[in-house]
C-alpha cells in the first residue's frame, strides 16, 4: 500500500459563539472526529449537504483555519499549518468555489503575485510571461498570459488557478465544486486536466453535488453528514440513491407534531415563474394553514425562489400572485405590510441586526404595531418582547440583551419572533433549523405546526429530509432552477422518493 | 490586449484630444505654443498630485489631505529658507514633512481601520492649521533665486516644471509597471483576500501608498510656491479638487484596482486645458469649479454603471 | 380572517421542554478580569462624550483664567448654538454610514441667498426663513438622490456638490458681502430671551425635536437598524432608500438654517460663511460625541456635548491668547483622539 499524501485523524471543530470562544458543551459541532485520507494519483470525492462540514474539513487541510482537535499528516509528517500560504508551501493547493484571483490583473501577474520573477530588483515581466505561458501550455491551453482576468470565463479563470497551483508544484489539489458554473464542453476539458494531474501522481480532493460527474472522475468517495464521517468507499459502490441516503437520510427518531389542518384558499400562487433566462417555468401553490416543503440539492434554486417571491431578487418572467393579487416588483417592505415574511438562511446578515437588542430586533418588522402616530411605545414594545421571549423560550438575561450574544438557536427564535409580530399570512422559512441544537430544533418544529394551525401558509426550504417530510403537507422538489416533482404527504412521501427526484 | 479594447482605449484618449483641438481652434490663442506650454506648466501642480493620488484611489482610498499639505510643506521649507537655511535642505525638510503626514494617514487607515476620507480630511485640516499658524496666517515670499528658478526656469526652452511633471510621470509609471510593488498595489485594490493569502502585508502597502502621496503633495506644493515665489497658507484649496478630477477623468476607478498614472496625468492636462479655455473665454474660476465638481459626480456615476454592467455580464444570474 | 399568530402561539402549550443549553461556558480566572475590564470600557464607551466634556470643563476651570465665569459660559453657549443645529444633521448622515462634506458650503449659499432675499428683494423674515429651508431641502435631496440612486459614494458626491455650491454662492454674491440687514430679519436669531439670543433656544428646540425623532419614532429605529445592517434592515421592511435620501435632505435643511442664523449673528451675508472649516468642525463634534463612522451609533445629546467640548477648546485657545489658526490643527488632533478612543471602546472587536 502506498503511503497517503494526506492523512487526517479525529478532526474536530467546534462552533464558535458570539464572543469568539468555542462552544464545547453543545451537541452541535461543525466537525467531530473525522478521518480522511488522500493517496497519490487518486481523485477523492467529498460529498455531503451544505453544512455537513465538507468545506470546513477542506479549509483545515488548506490551512485556512486550524482544527480544534485531531491530527493532520502531509506526506507522512505531522504538521500544524499556520495559514493558507504555509499549506501551499507544503504542497496543498486550494481552488475555491469563489475564485481567488484579482480580476484587475492579467493572468501572469495573478499567477506570480507575491513572487514575481525579478532581475536586478525589478519585476522581470518578460520572464513572468514566458513562465506563465509554459505553465498554461503544460495544461494544454493557449490562454494568453497577458489577458486581464476580468475578461476570462469562469472556466478560464479556473485554469489560471490550476496553473498557479502547478507553479507551486502542489502534490495535493482541493477543488471545491469546480464545475458549478461551467458548460459541458468546459467540464470535459477540466476532467481531461484532472486525469492528467492524477496520472502525474497528484492527489485531488473533489467536492461536488453532481453525481454523474462524481462517477465520471472519482476513484473513491467520502460522505459527511452533520460534521461526522458516514463512510468512505470505492467509486464502484457509488449508487446515487444510497449516497443521498447517506448524505441526508436520518432515521426518524422523533415525532413531528401535526395538529394543523389545510384550508382550500390559496395564499401564494406562482404561475410560470422563471428564476433566470435558462431555467424552466415554475408553478406552485401554498394554501392557508398548509406547510409546503421545498426540497432539492444545494444550488437547485430554492433560496432564489423564496427571494424572488419576497421582492429581494429580480426574476426573469412569470407571475407571483399573493392573496389573489399580482405582486411582481413589490418591495419587501410592501410585502411585509401585506403579511408576507421570509426567514433567511443567513441569520447574521439577512435575519438579525446583531448589535441591537432582542427587543429592537423583535419589533423591527412590525414597528407600526408598537407605535402610535409614528412614535414608538416603549411599554408596548417591552410587553411584546417579554411575551415572545416566554412563548418562544428564548434563553436570555433580559429583552435588552444584544442578539449577537445569543446562541444560534435563540437567535433563530428571535428571527421567527420578529416575523410572528407581523401577523403573517405567508411565512417562508429558509433552512429554519440549520446549525441549532436538538432542543431548539424540536421547539421550532412544534412552533411551525402551531403557526400553520393558526391559518398561516408556510413554505419551508429544508435540506433535512426527515424534517421536510415530517412537517410538510406537500413537498415540491427542485432541480436546476425548476420544480421537478410535487409529492403529497402520506405513505407515498418517503425520503427515498424525494431523493430520487433530487438527482 | 485585443483589438477592440485597444481601440477603445485609443478612443478614450483621442476623443478628448479631438474635442480640445476643435474647441481650441475656436478659442483665440489657445493653440499658441506659448499658451500650451503655459497650460502644461500650470497642470504640473495638479499632475504631480495626481500621480500620488492614483495609487491611493487604486487601493480604494482617497487623499483629502492634499489641500493642507500643498501649503504646509512649502511653508516649512519657506520659513527655513528665509531663516537662512540653504534651499536644498529646506526643501528636503518640507518633503519629509509631507512624507510623515502621508505615513500617518497610512497608519490610521491600516492599523485603526479609519476610512481614508476621514483620516486624510483630518490630516489635511491639521496641516492647514499648522500652515496658518506657522506664520500667523500670512503669506511669505521673496525666496532665494535658486528656489524660484525651479518654478520659472527652463532648460533648453522647456520649463523646469514640465520636466518635473515628466519625472513624476516616469516615477509613477516605473512603480506601476516595472516593480513587484506596483503589482501588489493593484492586487490590494483588486482583491485584498488574495493579497493576504500570498502572505503580502496590506498595511505595508498602505503605508507606502499614502506616504508616496504625501511626498507628491509636498513636491507639488514646493513647485507651486517656486512658481509664485510665495507661500500662501491656503494655496492648496484649488488643487485638491483638480487632482481628484484628473484621476477620475483619467479613468482611475474609485472602486479600486483600476487606473494608471499616465492616464491620470493626461487627466490633469485635460483639466488644465479646460481651465485655460474657460479662462480665455473669461469664465470665472468659481464657475469652473461648478463645472468640475459636476463632472466628477457624473463620471463616477457613469463608471459605476459601466462596472456593474460588466459584472452582471460576466457573472450571470442564479 | 385569521387571528394574529402571536395570540395563537400564546394559547399553545409552551413548546419543548427544558429549554436550550447554556449559551456559553462560564468565564473563569483570567477571563473574569477581562470581562470586568471590558465592562468598564463599555461603560466608558457609552459615555465618552460626557467624559470628554466633563474632563474639559474641569481642566479649563483649573488651568485657564477667566474660564469659570458666568459670562464666559454664556459666550460658549452662544457660539455653540449654530454648530449644534448642524451637528444634528451630520449625526443623522453618519448614522447611515455616510458623510456630508457639502454641509459648510450649504451654509455659505444659504447665507448669501438669505441676504439677497432680505436686503435686495425686501422679503419679510418668515418668507426668507421658509425659502432658505426649502433651498436646503432641495440641495439635500440632490445629495441624497445622487448617493442613493446614482450610487456615487457619499464622500465624493458631497465633495463634488460642495464645490458646485461654493461656486454658485460666489456667483450669486458677485463677489460682494451684504451688510446692514433689516431689523425684522435679524430678529430671527437675535431676539433676547432670558438673557440669551433666540438662536440658542432655536437650537434647543431643534435638538429636542430631533432627539425625539431619533430615539422615539419609527424613523429613528429604522435609521439605526439601517446603519447597523442595511441588508437585514431592508429585508425586515425598512425603506432603505427613503431613509438614505431623507438624512441628506434633513442635514442640508439644518445646514441652511445655520447659514441664515450665522448671517443674522454677524449681520452680514457672505458666500465664504461656513465652508470646509465649518464642515470639519461639525464632523469633529459628531465624532467627539461618539457617533460611529461605520453607521448605527449616534445620539443628538452626545453630539451636542461634542459641540460644547470643541467650543470649550476654542474658548480656551482664545482666553490663552493662542492663535486661532492653531485651533484648526487642535481640532484635527481631537478628532484623532476621539477616533482612537472610540476604537478602543467600540463594539467592533
Amino acid at each position: 500500500m502506498l503511503e497517503p499524501l494526506v492523512s487526517m485523524r479525529g478532526i474536530t471543530k467546534y462552533i464558535y459563539g458570539g464572543d469568539g470562544r468555542p462552544l464545547r458543551n453543545t451537541d452541535v459541532k461543525i466537525l467531530e472526529g473525522v478521518d480522511f485520507d488522500l493517496f497519490p494519483g487518486e481523485v477523492h470525492v467529498l460529498v455531503g449537504e451544505n453544512g455537513a462540514g465538507k468545506s470546513t474539513l477542506m479549509r483545515i487541510l488548506g490551512g485556512v483555519i486550524p482544527p480544534d482537535r485531531g491530527e493532520l499528516k502531509i506526506a507522512g509528517a505531522r504538521v500544524n499549518l499556520a495559514d493558507a500560504r504555509d499549506a501551499r508551501e507544503k504542497g496543498v493547493a486550494f481552488i475555491h468555489q469563489e475564485l481567488n484571483l484579482c480580476a484587475n490583473l492579467d493572468v501572469a501577474h495573478n499567477i506570480f503575485l507575491g513572487r514575481e520573477p525579478r532581475r536586478r530588483g525589478l519585476k522581470d515581466a518578460g520572464e513572468m510571461y514566458r513562465r506563465s505561458a509554459e505553465l498554461l501550455k503544460a495544461l494544454s491551453t493557449d490562454l494568453d498570459p497577458r489577458l486581464s482576468v476580468a475578461r476570462l470565463s469562469t472556466a478560464q479563470q479556473q485554469l489560471v488557478e490550476i496553473a498557479k497551483a502547478m507553479s507551486f508544484r502542489s502534490r495535493v489539489v482541493i477543488m471545491d465544486e469546480p464545475t458549478a458554473s461551467l458548460t459541458k464542453r468546459e467540464i470535459d476539458v477540466l476532467f481531461d486536466l484532472i486525469r492528467r494531474m492524477r496520472s502525474e501522481g497528484i492527489g485531488i480532493v473533489y467536492i461536488s453535488h453532481r453525481f454523474e460527474e462524481i462517477l465520471a472522475i472519482g476513484d473513491r468517495f467520502t460522505v459527511l453528514r452533520d460534521g461526522r464521517l458516514v463512510g468512505t468507499q470505492p467509486i464502484q459502490s457509488f449508487e446515487p440513491n444510497s449516497v443521498i441516503w447517506m448524505m441526508a437520510g436520518r432515521s426518524i427518531d422523533e415525532m413531528y407534531p401535526r395538529t394543523h389542518a389545510v384550508e382550500p384558499e390559496p395564499v401564494l400562487e406562482l404561475r410560470g415563474l422563471r428564476l433566470a433566462t435558462h431555467t424552466p417555468p415554475i408553478d406552485l401553490v401554498v394554501r392557508r394553514g398548509e406547510v409546503v416543503g421545498l426540497g432539492g440539492l444545494v444550488g437547485s434554486g430554492r433560496t432564489e425562489l423564496a427571494k424572488s417571491v419576497f421582492g429581494a431578487r429580480r426574476f426573469h418572467s412569470g407571475d407571483v400572485r399573493y392573496l389573489g393579487r399580482k405582486t411582481n416588483g413589490w418591495s419587501p417592505a410592501r410585502l411585509i405590510r401585506a403579511g408576507m415574511a421570509y426567514l433567511s438562511e443567513d441569520r447574521k446578515t439577512e435575519g438579525l441586526i446583531p448589535p441591537m437588542s432582542i427587543r429592537e430586533n423583535l419589533s423591527l418588522a412590525s414597528l407600526r404595531s408598537v407605535a402610535k402616530l409614528g412614535f414608538l411605545s416603549r411599554p408596548r414594545e417591552e410587553r411584546q418582547a417579554g411575551r415572545l421571549i416566554r412563548q418562544l423560550n428564548i434563553v436570555a438575561r433580559s429583552s435588552e440583551q444584544l442578539v449577537s450574544t445569543l446562541s444560534g438557536g435563540n437567535q433563530q427564535k428571535c428571527v421567527l419572533g420578529k416575523w410572528l409580530c407581523t401577523a403573517p399570512r405567508l411565512l417562508m422559512l429558509d433552512e429554519p433549523t440549520r446549525g441549532i441544537d436538538v432542543g431548539a430544533k424540536a421547539q421550532i418544529h412544534s412552533l411551525i405546526d402551531q403557526i400553520a394551525g393558526a391559518g398561516v401558509a408556510i413554505l419551508m426550504i429544508s435540506s433535512e429530509l426527515p424534517e421536510l417530510i415530517g412537517i410538510s403537507d406537500r413537498v415540491y422538489v427542485m432541480r436546476e432552477g425548476g420544480v421537478v416533482a410535487e409529492l403529497e404527504a402520506g405513505p407515498e412521501l418517503t425520503q427515498e422518493r424525494v431523493v430520487a427526484c433530487m438527482v | 490586449m485585443n483589438i477592440v479594447s485597444a481601440a477603445r482605449r485609443g478612443l478614450a484618449i483621442l476623443i478628448p484630444v479631438a474635442a480640445f483641438l476643435a474647441l481650441g481652434s475656436r478659442v483665440p490663442h489657445f493653440l499658441d505654443l506659448s499658451n500650451l506650454l503655459n497650460v502644461v506648466r500650470q497642470s504640473s501642480i495638479t499632475g504631480i498630485c495626481a500621480v500620488g493620488m492614483t495609487f491611493v484611489i487604486v487601493i480604494k482610498g482617497i487623499d483629502l489631505s492634499l489641500a493642507g499639505l500643498l501649503a504646509f510643506c512649502p511653508m516649512i521649507s519657506g520659513v527655513l529658507m528665509l531663516a537662512g537655511v540653504d534651499p536644498p535642505a529646506s526643501m528636503a525638510a518640507g518633503m519629509l514633512a509631507g512624507i510623515a503626514m502621508g505615513l500617518f494617514n497610512g497608519l490610521m487607515v491600516s492599523r485603526l481601520t479609519v476610512p481614508a476620507f476621514i483620516t486624510t480630511l483630518v490630516v489635511g485640516q491639521i496641516s492647514q492649521g499648522l500652515a496658518l499658524t506657522i506664520n500667523g496666517g500670512s503669506s511669505i515670499g521673496a525666496f532665494p533665486d535658486s528656489f524660484v528658478f525651479i518654478g520659472n526656469g527652463a532648460i533648453g526652452g522647456i520649463p523646469l516644471s514640465d520636466l518635473l511633471l515628466l519625472a513624476f510621470l516616469a516615477l509613477g509609471f516605473f512603480i506601476e509597471r516595472l516593480t513587484p510593488l506596483g503589482n501588489h498595489i493593484y492586487a490590494l485594490g483588486g482583491n485584498e483576500t488574495v493579497l493576504r493569502q500570498e502572505g503580502l502585508s496590506a498595511a505595508r502597502l498602505q503605508f507606502f501608498v499614502f506616504g508616496f502621496s504625501g511626498f507628491c503633495a509636498a513636491v507639488s506644493g514646493l513647485l507651486l510656491s517656486a512658481q509664485l515665489d510665495t507661500v500662501q497658507p491656503t494655496q492648496g484649496d484649488a488643487y485638491q479638487l483638480d487632482a481628484i478630477a484628473a484621476c477620475i477623468i483619467g479613468g482611475v476607478d474609485l472602486a479600486g484596482g483600476r487606473g494608471s498614472v499616465p492616464m491620470a496625468v493626461i487627466g490633469a492636462l485635460i483639466i488644465g486645458c479646460l481651465r485655460n479655455v474657460l479662462d480665455l473665454l473669461g469664465i470665472h474660476p468659481f464657475m469652473q469649479n461648478v463645472f468640475i465638481g459636476s463632472i466628477i459626480i457624473v463620471i463616477v456615476y457613469l463608471s459605476g454603471v459601466i462596472r456593474r454592467h460588466g459584472e452582471l455580464a460576466t457573472r450571470g444570474t442564479l | 380572517m385569521s387571528a394574529p399568530v402571536t395570540e395563537v402561539v400564546r394559547a399553545g402549550a409552551a413548546p419543548g421542554e427544558g429549554g436550550a443549553p447554556p449559551t456559553r461556558a462560564p468565564a473563569a480566572g483570567k477571563g473574569r478580569v477581562w470581562i470586568a475590564a471590558g465592562g468598564l470600557l463599555k461603560l466608558v464607551g457609552r459615555n465618552v462624550a460626557l467624559l470628554i466634556f466633563l474632563t474639559l470643563v474641569i481642566l479649563a476651570s483649573l488651568f485657564v483664567e477667566n474660564f469659570a465665569a458666568l459670562d464666559n459660559a454664556e459666550v460658549i453657549l452662544k457660539q455653540s448654538a449654530i454648530p449644534a443645529i448642524a451637528v444634528i444633521g451630520m449625526t443623522l448622515v453618519l448614522m447611515t454610514g455616510g458623510i456630508d462634506l457639502s454641509l459648510g458650503y450649504v451654509v455659505g449659499l444659504a447665507s448669501i441667498v438669505s441676504g439677497i432675499m432680505a436686503n435686495t428683494w425686501l422679503w419679510p423674515a418668515p418668507a426668507v426663513l421658509a425659502a432658505i429651508l426649502v433651498l436646503g431641502l432641495a440641495v439635500g435631496l440632490c445629495n441624497g438622490l445622487i448617493t442613493q440612486f446614482m450610487r456615487v459614494p457619499a464622500f465624493i458626491a458631497t465633495l463634488g456638490a460642495g464645490y458646485v455650491l461654493y461656486g454658485l454662492a460666489q456667483i450669486v454674491s458677485q463677489g460682494s458681502i451684504i451688510n446692514r440687514l433689516p431689523k425684522g430679519f435679524l430678529a430671527i436669531g437675535r431676539t433676547p430671551m432670558f438673557g440669551l439670543p433666540s438662536a440658542v433656544f432655536l437650537a434647543l428646540a431643534v435638538a429636542v425635536v430631533f432627539h425625539v425623532l431619533i430615539s422615539r419614532t419609527i424613523f429613528g429605529r429604522q435609521l439605526k437598524a439601517f446603519g447597523f445592517g442595511a441588508r437585514a434592515a431592508v429585508l425586515s421592511g425598512v425603506p432603505g432608500a427613503r431613509i438614505n435620501v431623507s438624512v441628506y435632505a434633513l442635514c442640508s435643511t439644518l445646514a441652511a438654517l445655520c447659514g441664515l442664523l450665522f448671517t443674522v449673528r454677524v449681520n452680514a451675508a457672505q458666500p465664504n460663511m461656513g465652508g470646509g472649516v465649518f464642515t470639519f468642525e461639525v464632523v469633529t463634534a459628531a465624532i467627539v460625541g461618539g457617533t460611529s463612522l461605520f453607521g448605527g451609533v449616534g445620539s443628538v445629546g452626545n453630539s451636542i456635548l461634542g459641540v460644547l467640548s470643541i467650543k470649550i477648546i476654542e474658548n480656551c485657545i482664545n482666553l490663552l491668547g493662542v492663535s486661532y489658526h492653531l485651533y484648526l490643527a487642535v481640532q484635527g488632533a481631537i478628532i484623532l483622539l476621539a477616533i482612537i478612543l472610540g476604537n478602543l471602546t467600540n463594539r467592533r472587536a
